[in-house]
Protein backbone atom coordinates (compact mmCIF):
# COMPACT_ATOMS: atom_id res chain seq x y z
CA UNK A 1 0.00 0.00 0.00
CA UNK A 2 2.43 2.33 0.77
CA UNK A 3 4.83 1.43 -2.54
CA UNK A 4 1.48 2.14 -4.35
CA UNK A 5 0.99 5.88 -2.53
CA UNK A 6 4.52 6.57 -3.21
CA UNK A 7 4.39 5.57 -6.89
CA UNK A 8 1.39 7.42 -7.26
CA UNK A 9 3.06 10.64 -5.39
CA UNK A 10 6.10 10.27 -7.30
CA UNK A 11 3.74 10.41 -10.83
CA UNK A 12 1.96 13.14 -9.69
CA UNK A 13 5.12 15.15 -8.83
CA UNK A 14 6.49 14.49 -12.20
CA UNK A 15 3.48 15.41 -13.74
CA UNK A 16 3.76 18.60 -11.89
CA UNK A 17 7.60 19.45 -12.67
CA UNK A 18 7.29 18.82 -16.65
CA UNK A 19 3.40 19.53 -17.01
CA UNK A 20 4.37 21.29 -20.41
CA UNK A 21 6.06 18.04 -21.81
CA UNK A 22 3.50 15.78 -21.40
CA UNK A 23 0.80 18.39 -22.48
CA UNK A 24 1.94 18.06 -26.06
CA UNK A 25 1.53 14.23 -26.40
CA UNK A 26 -1.81 14.58 -24.68
CA UNK A 27 -2.90 16.68 -27.76
CA UNK A 28 -1.51 14.19 -30.21
CA UNK A 29 -2.90 10.86 -28.47
CA UNK A 30 -6.31 13.09 -28.54
CA UNK A 31 -6.07 14.17 -32.21
CA UNK A 32 -4.77 10.57 -33.38
CA UNK A 33 -7.40 9.10 -31.58
CA UNK A 34 -10.17 11.75 -32.80
CA UNK A 35 -9.03 11.13 -36.64
CA UNK A 36 -9.08 7.40 -36.35
CA UNK A 37 -12.09 7.19 -34.51
CA UNK A 38 -13.82 9.32 -36.81
CA UNK A 39 -13.30 7.07 -40.18
CA UNK A 40 -13.77 3.98 -37.83
CA UNK A 41 -16.90 5.21 -36.34
CA UNK A 42 -18.02 6.07 -40.33
CA UNK A 43 -16.70 2.43 -41.96
CA UNK A 44 -18.68 0.83 -39.27
CA UNK A 45 -22.09 2.43 -40.11
CA UNK A 46 -21.18 2.01 -43.77
CA UNK A 47 -20.55 -1.87 -43.33
CA UNK A 48 -23.73 -1.65 -40.94
CA UNK A 49 -25.58 0.33 -43.95
CA UNK A 50 -24.30 -2.27 -46.71
CA UNK A 51 -25.78 -5.10 -45.14
CA UNK A 52 -28.83 -3.37 -44.55
CA UNK A 53 -28.98 -2.71 -48.23
CA UNK A 54 -28.21 -6.09 -49.02
CA UNK A 55 -30.76 -7.76 -47.41
CA UNK A 56 -33.19 -5.02 -49.29
CA UNK A 57 -32.14 -6.61 -52.58
CA UNK A 58 -34.90 -7.00 -55.48
CA UNK A 59 -34.23 -7.98 -58.62
CA UNK A 60 -36.68 -6.54 -60.66
CA UNK A 61 -36.85 -8.43 -64.95
CA UNK A 62 -39.54 -6.13 -67.02
CA UNK A 63 -41.09 -7.83 -69.96
CA UNK A 64 -41.96 -6.97 -73.73
CA UNK A 65 -45.43 -8.63 -72.77
CA UNK A 66 -48.35 -10.05 -69.78
CA UNK A 67 -47.58 -12.68 -68.21
CA UNK A 68 -50.76 -14.65 -68.19
CA UNK A 69 -52.08 -16.91 -65.14
CA UNK A 70 -50.75 -20.26 -67.03
CA UNK A 71 -47.25 -19.03 -67.98
CA UNK A 72 -46.57 -17.66 -64.26
CA UNK A 73 -45.99 -21.60 -62.03
CA UNK A 74 -43.85 -22.52 -65.04
CA UNK A 75 -41.85 -19.19 -64.50
CA UNK A 76 -41.84 -19.27 -61.18
CA UNK A 77 -40.75 -22.63 -61.19
CA UNK A 78 -37.80 -21.50 -63.52
CA UNK A 79 -36.51 -19.03 -61.32
CA UNK A 80 -36.90 -21.17 -57.94
CA UNK A 81 -35.03 -23.65 -59.76
CA UNK A 82 -32.00 -21.38 -59.99
CA UNK A 83 -31.84 -20.42 -56.56
CA UNK A 84 -33.31 -19.94 -53.16
CA UNK A 85 -35.91 -17.21 -53.27
CA UNK A 86 -38.40 -15.94 -50.60
CA UNK A 87 -40.87 -14.85 -52.86
CA UNK A 88 -41.49 -13.71 -56.52
CA UNK A 89 -44.37 -11.17 -57.59
CA UNK A 90 -45.85 -10.68 -60.96
CA UNK A 91 -46.53 -7.00 -61.92
CA UNK A 92 -49.43 -6.53 -64.65
CA UNK A 93 -49.35 -3.23 -67.01
CA UNK A 94 -52.31 -1.93 -64.65
CA UNK A 95 -50.88 -2.61 -61.42
CA UNK A 96 -47.42 -0.84 -62.01
CA UNK A 97 -49.58 2.14 -63.30
CA UNK A 98 -51.88 1.75 -60.15
CA UNK A 99 -48.79 1.93 -57.99
CA UNK A 100 -47.13 4.73 -59.63
CA UNK A 101 -50.16 6.65 -59.43
CA UNK A 102 -50.07 5.75 -55.85
CA UNK A 103 -46.76 7.36 -55.21
CA UNK A 104 -47.84 10.22 -57.10
CA UNK A 105 -50.03 10.58 -55.14
CA UNK A 106 -51.47 14.54 -55.38
CA UNK A 107 -49.36 14.87 -58.56
CA UNK A 108 -51.12 11.63 -60.01
CA UNK A 109 -52.85 13.98 -62.53
CA UNK A 110 -50.08 13.59 -65.07
CA UNK A 111 -50.68 10.92 -65.60
CA UNK A 112 -53.90 11.55 -67.13
CA UNK A 113 -53.21 11.83 -70.38
CA UNK A 114 -50.60 8.35 -70.32
CA UNK A 115 -52.93 5.37 -70.74
CA UNK A 116 -52.23 2.53 -68.86
CA UNK A 117 -50.63 0.46 -70.85
CA UNK A 118 -47.40 2.51 -70.86
CA UNK A 119 -45.41 0.91 -68.30
CA UNK A 120 -44.10 -2.55 -68.84
CA UNK A 121 -44.77 -5.65 -67.18
CA UNK A 122 -42.81 -6.90 -64.69
CA UNK A 123 -41.49 -9.99 -61.93
CA UNK A 124 -40.37 -8.96 -59.01
CA UNK A 125 -37.94 -11.47 -57.41
CA UNK A 126 -37.05 -11.21 -53.64
CA UNK A 127 -34.01 -13.37 -53.15
CA UNK A 128 -33.15 -14.73 -49.61
CA UNK A 129 -31.37 -12.74 -47.35
CA UNK A 130 -28.24 -14.21 -47.67
CA UNK A 131 -28.51 -13.16 -51.08
CA UNK A 132 -25.38 -10.22 -50.56
CA UNK A 133 -22.94 -11.46 -52.52
CA UNK A 134 -22.50 -9.15 -55.84
CA UNK A 135 -21.22 -11.85 -58.25
CA UNK A 136 -24.55 -13.79 -57.29
CA UNK A 137 -26.52 -11.24 -57.99
CA UNK A 138 -25.20 -10.68 -61.27
CA UNK A 139 -25.55 -14.78 -62.12
CA UNK A 140 -28.72 -14.49 -60.79
CA UNK A 141 -30.14 -11.03 -63.21
CA UNK A 142 -27.71 -12.68 -66.60
CA UNK A 143 -30.38 -15.84 -66.02
CA UNK A 144 -33.11 -13.41 -65.59
CA UNK A 145 -32.50 -12.24 -68.88
CA UNK A 146 -32.62 -15.58 -70.21
CA UNK A 147 -36.80 -15.65 -69.41
CA UNK A 148 -39.09 -15.53 -71.97
CA UNK A 149 -39.96 -11.92 -72.89
CA UNK A 150 -37.44 -10.55 -70.41
CA UNK A 151 -36.41 -7.51 -71.93
CA UNK A 152 -34.43 -6.11 -69.02
CA UNK A 153 -33.52 -7.07 -65.53
CA UNK A 154 -32.48 -4.29 -62.74
CA UNK A 155 -31.10 -5.36 -59.82
CA UNK A 156 -29.06 -2.32 -58.41
CA UNK A 157 -25.98 -4.03 -58.36
CA UNK A 158 -23.97 -1.00 -59.95
CA UNK A 159 -25.30 0.86 -56.94
CA UNK A 160 -24.04 -1.86 -54.48
CA UNK A 161 -20.88 -2.33 -56.25
CA UNK A 162 -20.23 1.11 -55.73
CA UNK A 163 -21.25 1.54 -52.66
CA UNK A 164 -18.73 -1.73 -52.30
CA UNK A 165 -15.59 0.14 -53.41
CA UNK A 166 -16.65 3.56 -51.08
CA UNK A 167 -16.73 1.22 -48.20
CA UNK A 168 -13.11 -0.49 -49.55
CA UNK A 169 -11.65 2.95 -50.02
CA UNK A 170 -13.04 3.74 -46.38
CA UNK A 171 -11.15 0.99 -44.65
CA UNK A 172 -8.31 1.88 -46.36
CA UNK A 173 -8.71 5.75 -44.97
CA UNK A 174 -9.37 3.63 -41.47
CA UNK A 175 -6.06 1.42 -41.76
CA UNK A 176 -4.49 4.33 -42.49
CA UNK A 177 -5.54 6.54 -40.06
CA UNK A 178 -5.06 3.39 -37.21
CA UNK A 179 -1.10 3.11 -38.90
CA UNK A 180 -0.79 7.00 -37.58
CA UNK A 181 -2.47 6.67 -34.46
CA UNK A 182 -0.26 3.66 -33.72
CA UNK A 183 3.15 5.39 -34.51
CA UNK A 184 2.41 8.79 -33.27
CA UNK A 185 1.24 7.54 -30.03
CA UNK A 186 4.59 4.92 -29.87
CA UNK A 187 6.82 7.59 -31.10
CA UNK A 188 5.32 10.66 -29.84
CA UNK A 189 4.70 9.06 -26.03
CA UNK A 190 8.34 7.63 -25.91
CA UNK A 191 10.04 10.70 -27.55
CA UNK A 192 8.44 13.06 -24.52
CA UNK A 193 9.37 10.50 -22.22
CA UNK A 194 13.07 11.03 -23.59
CA UNK A 195 12.87 14.53 -23.15
CA UNK A 196 11.37 14.65 -19.35
CA UNK A 197 13.77 11.62 -18.94
CA UNK A 198 16.66 13.79 -19.84
CA UNK A 199 15.25 16.87 -17.88
CA UNK A 200 15.36 14.87 -14.72
CA UNK A 201 18.65 13.45 -15.21
CA UNK A 202 19.79 14.61 -12.52
CA UNK A 203 17.23 13.62 -10.06
CA UNK A 204 17.51 10.42 -11.90
CA UNK A 205 21.04 10.00 -10.90
CA UNK A 206 20.57 10.58 -6.99
CA UNK A 207 18.00 8.44 -7.27
CA UNK A 208 20.25 5.41 -8.34
CA UNK A 209 22.83 6.74 -5.83
CA UNK A 210 20.30 6.55 -3.27
CA UNK A 211 19.25 2.95 -3.87
CA UNK A 212 15.85 3.80 -5.57
CA UNK A 213 14.41 0.53 -6.96
CA UNK A 214 13.97 0.13 -10.47
CA UNK A 215 10.39 -0.26 -9.85
CA UNK A 216 10.60 3.07 -7.64
CA UNK A 217 12.14 4.86 -10.97
CA UNK A 218 10.34 3.30 -13.51
CA UNK A 219 6.68 3.07 -12.58
CA UNK A 220 5.82 6.70 -12.47
CA UNK A 221 7.13 7.11 -15.76
CA UNK A 222 5.41 4.07 -17.03
CA UNK A 223 2.10 5.34 -15.16
CA UNK A 224 2.88 8.68 -17.38
CA UNK A 225 2.37 7.00 -20.25
CA UNK A 226 -0.35 4.88 -18.95
CA UNK A 227 -2.24 8.32 -17.97
CA UNK A 228 -1.97 9.86 -21.30
CA UNK A 229 -3.09 6.78 -23.48
CA UNK A 230 -6.24 7.22 -21.16
CA UNK A 231 -6.70 10.65 -20.61
CA UNK A 232 -5.96 11.18 -24.35
CA UNK A 233 -8.06 8.34 -26.16
CA UNK A 234 -10.80 9.52 -23.57
CA UNK A 235 -10.50 13.79 -25.03
CA UNK A 236 -10.32 11.74 -28.45
CA UNK A 237 -13.72 9.65 -28.20
CA UNK A 238 -15.68 12.26 -26.27
CA UNK A 239 -14.65 14.79 -28.61
CA UNK A 240 -16.11 12.70 -31.13
CA UNK A 241 -19.07 12.09 -29.18
CA UNK A 242 -20.27 15.53 -29.28
CA UNK A 243 -19.41 15.70 -32.98
CA UNK A 244 -21.27 12.99 -33.50
CA UNK A 245 -23.91 14.20 -31.17
CA UNK A 246 -24.29 17.53 -33.29
CA UNK A 247 -24.30 15.74 -36.41
CA UNK A 248 -26.70 13.97 -35.79
CA UNK A 249 -29.18 16.50 -34.12
CA UNK A 250 -28.18 18.35 -37.76
CA UNK A 251 -29.22 15.51 -39.72
CA UNK A 252 -31.71 13.51 -38.62
CA UNK A 253 -35.02 12.66 -40.34
CA UNK A 254 -36.21 11.35 -43.36
CA UNK A 255 -32.39 11.69 -45.49
CA UNK A 256 -29.57 10.48 -44.81
CA UNK A 257 -28.80 9.87 -41.46
CA UNK A 258 -32.14 8.40 -41.46
CA UNK A 259 -31.28 5.77 -44.26
CA UNK A 260 -27.80 4.96 -42.46
CA UNK A 261 -29.46 4.74 -38.94
CA UNK A 262 -25.94 6.41 -37.64
CA UNK A 263 -24.89 5.22 -34.55
CA UNK A 264 -22.48 5.42 -32.10
CA UNK A 265 -19.91 2.78 -30.76
CA UNK A 266 -21.05 0.57 -28.48
CA UNK A 267 -19.34 0.58 -25.32
CA UNK A 268 -17.85 -2.68 -25.83
CA UNK A 269 -15.27 -0.89 -29.11
CA UNK A 270 -15.34 2.32 -27.06
CA UNK A 271 -13.49 0.27 -24.50
CA UNK A 272 -11.15 -1.54 -26.67
CA UNK A 273 -10.25 2.01 -28.76
CA UNK A 274 -9.95 3.05 -25.03
CA UNK A 275 -7.68 0.40 -23.92
CA UNK A 276 -5.91 -0.26 -26.98
CA UNK A 277 -4.55 3.59 -26.85
CA UNK A 278 -3.53 2.80 -23.03
CA UNK A 279 -1.64 -0.37 -24.48
CA UNK A 280 0.21 1.96 -27.03
CA UNK A 281 1.30 4.82 -24.96
CA UNK A 282 2.59 2.17 -22.33
CA UNK A 283 4.60 0.57 -25.12
CA UNK A 284 5.76 4.15 -26.09
CA UNK A 285 6.81 4.46 -22.65
CA UNK A 286 8.32 1.08 -21.83
CA UNK A 287 10.67 1.49 -25.02
CA UNK A 288 11.78 4.59 -23.69
CA UNK A 289 12.09 4.02 -19.95
CA UNK A 290 14.23 0.58 -21.64
CA UNK A 291 16.78 2.85 -24.15
CA UNK A 292 16.97 5.72 -21.74
CA UNK A 293 17.25 4.75 -18.14
CA UNK A 294 20.15 2.50 -16.94
CA UNK A 295 19.50 1.53 -13.46
CA UNK B 1 31.38 3.33 20.20
CA UNK B 2 35.07 1.10 20.20
CA UNK B 3 35.09 -2.08 18.74
CA UNK B 4 37.07 -5.80 19.35
CA UNK B 5 38.77 -5.92 16.37
CA UNK B 6 39.87 -9.67 17.60
CA UNK B 7 35.97 -10.80 17.42
CA UNK B 8 34.28 -8.49 14.50
CA UNK B 9 34.17 -9.56 11.57
CA UNK B 10 34.95 -6.37 9.31
CA UNK B 11 32.15 -4.96 7.44
CA UNK B 12 34.21 -3.32 4.53
CA UNK B 13 37.14 -5.48 3.40
CA UNK B 14 39.25 -4.47 0.30
CA UNK B 15 41.96 -6.92 -0.64
CA UNK B 16 44.55 -5.57 -3.09
CA UNK B 17 42.45 -3.78 -4.52
CA UNK B 18 43.77 -1.57 -7.75
CA UNK B 19 41.85 1.07 -9.82
CA UNK B 20 42.72 2.72 -12.84
CA UNK B 21 41.50 5.19 -15.07
CA UNK B 22 41.52 5.39 -18.50
CA UNK B 23 43.94 5.60 -20.21
CA UNK B 24 46.86 4.71 -17.18
CA UNK B 25 45.49 7.00 -14.21
CA UNK B 26 46.30 4.85 -11.50
CA UNK B 27 43.69 6.35 -8.76
CA UNK B 28 44.10 3.33 -5.76
CA UNK B 29 46.70 1.07 -6.37
CA UNK B 30 47.33 -2.58 -4.62
CA UNK B 31 45.02 -1.22 -1.04
CA UNK B 32 44.19 -3.89 1.56
CA UNK B 33 41.58 -2.69 4.39
CA UNK B 34 39.65 -3.69 6.80
CA UNK B 35 36.69 -1.53 8.11
CA UNK B 36 35.25 -2.92 10.97
CA UNK B 37 31.22 -2.59 12.26
CA UNK B 38 31.02 0.27 14.72
CA UNK B 39 34.25 1.87 13.46
CA UNK B 40 34.84 5.77 12.76
CA UNK B 41 37.89 5.80 10.05
CA UNK B 42 39.55 9.32 8.82
CA UNK B 43 41.32 8.55 5.22
CA UNK B 44 43.70 11.47 4.90
CA UNK B 45 45.38 12.77 2.25
CA UNK B 46 46.34 15.42 -0.16
CA UNK B 47 43.91 16.31 -2.88
CA UNK B 48 44.02 13.65 -5.92
CA UNK B 49 45.15 11.01 -3.41
CA UNK B 50 42.08 8.25 -4.01
CA UNK B 51 40.35 9.04 -1.34
CA UNK B 52 36.93 9.78 -3.28
CA UNK B 53 37.52 6.93 -5.71
CA UNK B 54 38.10 4.43 -2.92
CA UNK B 55 34.74 5.87 -1.27
CA UNK B 56 33.27 5.22 -4.62
CA UNK B 57 34.77 2.03 -4.93
CA UNK B 58 32.77 0.79 -1.26
CA UNK B 59 29.53 2.15 -2.91
CA UNK B 60 30.10 0.81 -5.73
CA UNK B 61 29.90 3.70 -8.06
CA UNK B 62 32.68 2.46 -9.77
CA UNK B 63 34.52 -0.78 -10.20
CA UNK B 64 38.01 -1.94 -9.41
CA UNK B 65 40.20 -2.88 -11.83
CA UNK B 66 41.71 -5.48 -9.71
CA UNK B 67 41.51 -6.97 -6.72
CA UNK B 68 37.55 -7.88 -4.38
CA UNK B 69 35.81 -5.88 -2.12
CA UNK B 70 33.33 -6.93 0.00
CA UNK B 71 30.43 -4.90 2.21
CA UNK B 72 28.48 -6.89 4.95
CA UNK B 73 30.32 -10.32 3.14
CA UNK B 74 29.54 -9.74 -0.36
CA UNK B 75 31.46 -9.39 -3.15
CA UNK B 76 30.39 -6.28 -5.13
CA UNK B 77 32.02 -7.82 -8.47
CA UNK B 78 28.96 -10.38 -8.00
CA UNK B 79 26.27 -8.55 -6.54
CA UNK B 80 23.16 -8.14 -8.32
CA UNK B 81 21.17 -4.54 -9.49
CA UNK B 82 18.82 -5.12 -7.00
CA UNK B 83 21.62 -5.80 -4.66
CA UNK B 84 23.44 -2.73 -5.14
CA UNK B 85 19.77 -0.69 -4.57
CA UNK B 86 19.32 -2.65 -1.60
CA UNK B 87 23.26 -1.83 0.13
CA UNK B 88 22.85 1.25 -1.06
CA UNK B 89 19.82 2.09 0.88
CA UNK B 90 21.87 1.23 3.64
CA UNK B 91 24.90 2.87 3.13
CA UNK B 92 25.06 6.76 3.62
CA UNK B 93 27.62 8.23 0.94
CA UNK B 94 27.64 11.99 1.58
CA UNK B 95 29.39 13.08 -1.47
CA UNK B 96 32.26 15.86 -1.94
CA UNK B 97 29.89 17.91 -4.16
CA UNK B 98 26.45 17.41 -2.51
CA UNK B 99 24.41 15.83 -5.55
CA UNK B 100 21.18 17.89 -4.14
CA UNK B 101 18.68 19.23 -6.06
CA UNK B 102 18.86 22.96 -6.10
CA UNK B 103 15.24 22.96 -6.84
CA UNK B 104 13.99 21.27 -4.29
CA UNK B 105 13.22 22.40 -0.24
CA UNK B 106 16.00 20.97 2.20
CA UNK B 107 13.28 18.54 3.36
CA UNK B 108 12.53 17.51 0.23
CA UNK B 109 16.26 16.70 -0.79
CA UNK B 110 16.68 14.77 2.55
CA UNK B 111 13.28 13.25 2.58
CA UNK B 112 14.11 11.90 -0.77
CA UNK B 113 16.86 9.47 0.79
CA UNK B 114 13.43 8.08 3.14
CA UNK B 115 11.34 7.50 0.35
CA UNK B 116 13.06 5.28 -1.81
CA UNK B 117 12.84 2.71 1.27
CA UNK B 118 9.35 3.28 1.09
CA UNK B 119 9.02 4.65 4.92
CA UNK B 120 6.04 6.36 5.84
CA UNK B 121 5.58 10.43 5.71
CA UNK B 122 5.28 10.51 9.21
CA UNK B 123 8.47 8.67 10.26
CA UNK B 124 10.09 10.33 6.95
CA UNK B 125 9.01 13.71 8.73
CA UNK B 126 9.98 13.15 12.23
CA UNK B 127 13.47 11.95 11.20
CA UNK B 128 14.30 15.37 8.72
CA UNK B 129 13.33 17.10 11.87
CA UNK B 130 15.66 15.22 14.53
CA UNK B 131 18.42 15.79 11.40
CA UNK B 132 18.01 19.41 10.71
CA UNK B 133 17.81 19.85 14.93
CA UNK B 134 21.29 17.86 14.88
CA UNK B 135 22.64 20.13 12.32
CA UNK B 136 21.36 23.17 13.05
CA UNK B 137 19.53 23.56 9.95
CA UNK B 138 16.06 23.82 11.26
CA UNK B 139 15.08 27.23 9.87
CA UNK B 140 16.36 26.35 6.70
CA UNK B 141 13.96 23.52 6.09
CA UNK B 142 11.57 24.76 3.60
CA UNK B 143 14.38 26.58 1.75
CA UNK B 144 14.89 25.45 -1.44
CA UNK B 145 18.83 23.82 -2.02
CA UNK B 146 20.45 26.07 -4.57
CA UNK B 147 19.83 29.37 -2.26
CA UNK B 148 21.40 27.71 0.73
CA UNK B 149 25.30 28.49 1.11
CA UNK B 150 27.86 26.11 0.42
CA UNK B 151 28.31 25.17 4.10
CA UNK B 152 24.59 24.64 4.61
CA UNK B 153 24.30 22.88 1.48
CA UNK B 154 27.30 20.35 2.43
CA UNK B 155 24.90 19.70 5.90
CA UNK B 156 22.15 19.34 4.05
CA UNK B 157 24.10 16.34 2.38
CA UNK B 158 25.31 14.88 5.39
CA UNK B 159 21.69 14.97 6.75
CA UNK B 160 20.65 13.09 3.54
CA UNK B 161 23.23 10.61 3.90
CA UNK B 162 22.04 10.02 7.98
CA UNK B 163 18.57 9.87 7.10
CA UNK B 164 17.90 6.10 7.00
CA UNK B 165 19.86 5.38 9.85
CA UNK B 166 23.03 3.45 7.82
CA UNK B 167 24.89 1.39 8.93
CA UNK B 168 27.61 2.69 6.93
CA UNK B 169 28.29 6.40 5.89
CA UNK B 170 30.88 7.09 4.14
CA UNK B 171 31.53 11.21 3.87
CA UNK B 172 33.73 12.68 0.85
CA UNK B 173 35.33 15.85 2.39
CA UNK B 174 32.15 16.85 5.29
CA UNK B 175 33.91 19.41 6.85
CA UNK B 176 35.33 20.96 3.47
CA UNK B 177 33.57 24.37 3.49
CA UNK B 178 32.39 24.68 6.86
CA UNK B 179 33.34 26.46 9.89
CA UNK B 180 34.72 25.53 13.08
CA UNK B 181 30.78 25.65 14.89
CA UNK B 182 29.47 24.23 11.66
CA UNK B 183 32.88 21.41 11.78
CA UNK B 184 31.46 20.66 15.28
CA UNK B 185 28.03 19.72 14.40
CA UNK B 186 28.98 17.33 12.10
CA UNK B 187 31.62 15.32 14.09
CA UNK B 188 28.31 15.60 16.39
CA UNK B 189 26.44 13.78 14.43
CA UNK B 190 28.78 11.24 13.45
CA UNK B 191 29.41 10.68 17.09
CA UNK B 192 25.62 10.47 17.78
CA UNK B 193 25.51 7.87 14.57
CA UNK B 194 27.78 6.02 16.10
CA UNK B 195 26.70 5.77 19.12
CA UNK B 196 23.07 5.27 18.81
CA UNK B 197 23.03 3.53 15.66
CA UNK B 198 26.22 1.70 16.13
CA UNK B 199 26.58 2.98 12.09
CA UNK B 200 30.07 2.60 10.88
CA UNK B 201 31.73 5.89 9.26
CA UNK B 202 34.26 6.43 6.92
CA UNK B 203 35.50 10.26 6.85
CA UNK B 204 37.65 10.80 3.77
CA UNK B 205 38.98 14.55 4.39
CA UNK B 206 42.26 16.44 4.16
CA UNK B 207 41.01 18.49 7.42
CA UNK B 208 43.59 17.51 10.04
CA UNK B 209 41.22 19.20 13.05
CA UNK B 210 38.68 16.76 12.94
CA UNK B 211 41.66 13.85 13.25
CA UNK B 212 43.96 15.32 14.99
CA UNK B 213 42.69 14.63 18.61
CA UNK B 214 40.70 11.36 17.51
CA UNK B 215 41.53 8.24 19.03
CA UNK B 216 39.76 6.22 15.86
CA UNK B 217 41.57 4.61 13.27
CA UNK B 218 43.41 7.67 10.54
CA UNK B 219 45.11 6.02 7.14
CA UNK B 220 46.46 7.95 4.91
CA UNK B 221 45.91 8.21 1.15
CA UNK B 222 49.20 8.98 -1.21
CA UNK B 223 49.47 8.27 -4.93
CA UNK B 224 46.73 5.84 -4.25
CA UNK B 225 48.76 3.85 -1.81
CA UNK B 226 47.20 3.38 1.76
CA UNK B 227 49.30 3.61 4.59
CA UNK B 228 48.90 4.22 8.56
CA UNK B 229 48.86 7.98 9.55
CA UNK B 230 52.58 9.40 10.42
CA UNK B 231 51.52 10.74 13.02
CA UNK B 232 49.35 7.97 14.78
CA UNK B 233 48.68 7.74 18.44
CA UNK B 234 49.62 4.38 19.92
CA UNK B 235 45.93 3.26 20.32
CA UNK B 236 45.97 3.81 16.47
CA UNK B 237 49.13 2.04 15.76
CA UNK B 238 46.92 -0.83 17.51
CA UNK B 239 44.39 -0.49 15.25
CA UNK B 240 46.25 -0.13 12.58
CA UNK B 241 48.00 -3.70 13.62
CA UNK B 242 44.40 -5.26 13.84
Amino acid sequence: MQFLAYILRQTGKNLRQTWGTPAMPLLTVTLSVLLFAFFFLIYTNMLRASARLGDDIRLIVYLDQEVTAQMRPGLEKKIRDFGPVEKIVFVSRSEAFARLSAQLDKEKDILNDLGPDFLPPSIEVYPLKNLNDLTKISQFSEFLLTLPHAAKVQSGSDWLRRFGYFTNLLRVVVLLSGSLLIISMTFIVSYTLRLTVLSRQGELEILRLLGATSAYIRLPLLLEGMMQGFLGSSLGLAALYFLYQYIASRFSGPGFLRLFDFTFFPPELTGAILLASIVLCTVGSLFSIRRFIRI
Amino acid sequence: MPRDASTDKPLVELVNVTKIYPPDVVAVEDVSLRIYKGEILFLTGMSGAGKTTLIKLICRLETPTRGLIEVAGRDLSHISTAGVQRMRQKIGVAYQDFRLLDKQTVLQNIAMAMEVTYASTKVIRARVEELLALLNLSDKRDKRAGELSRGEQQRVALARAAANGPSLLLADEPTGNLDPAATELVINLFRHLNEKNGSTIVVATHDPSIYAETEHRVMTLNNGQLSAHPNRSPRQIELFEA
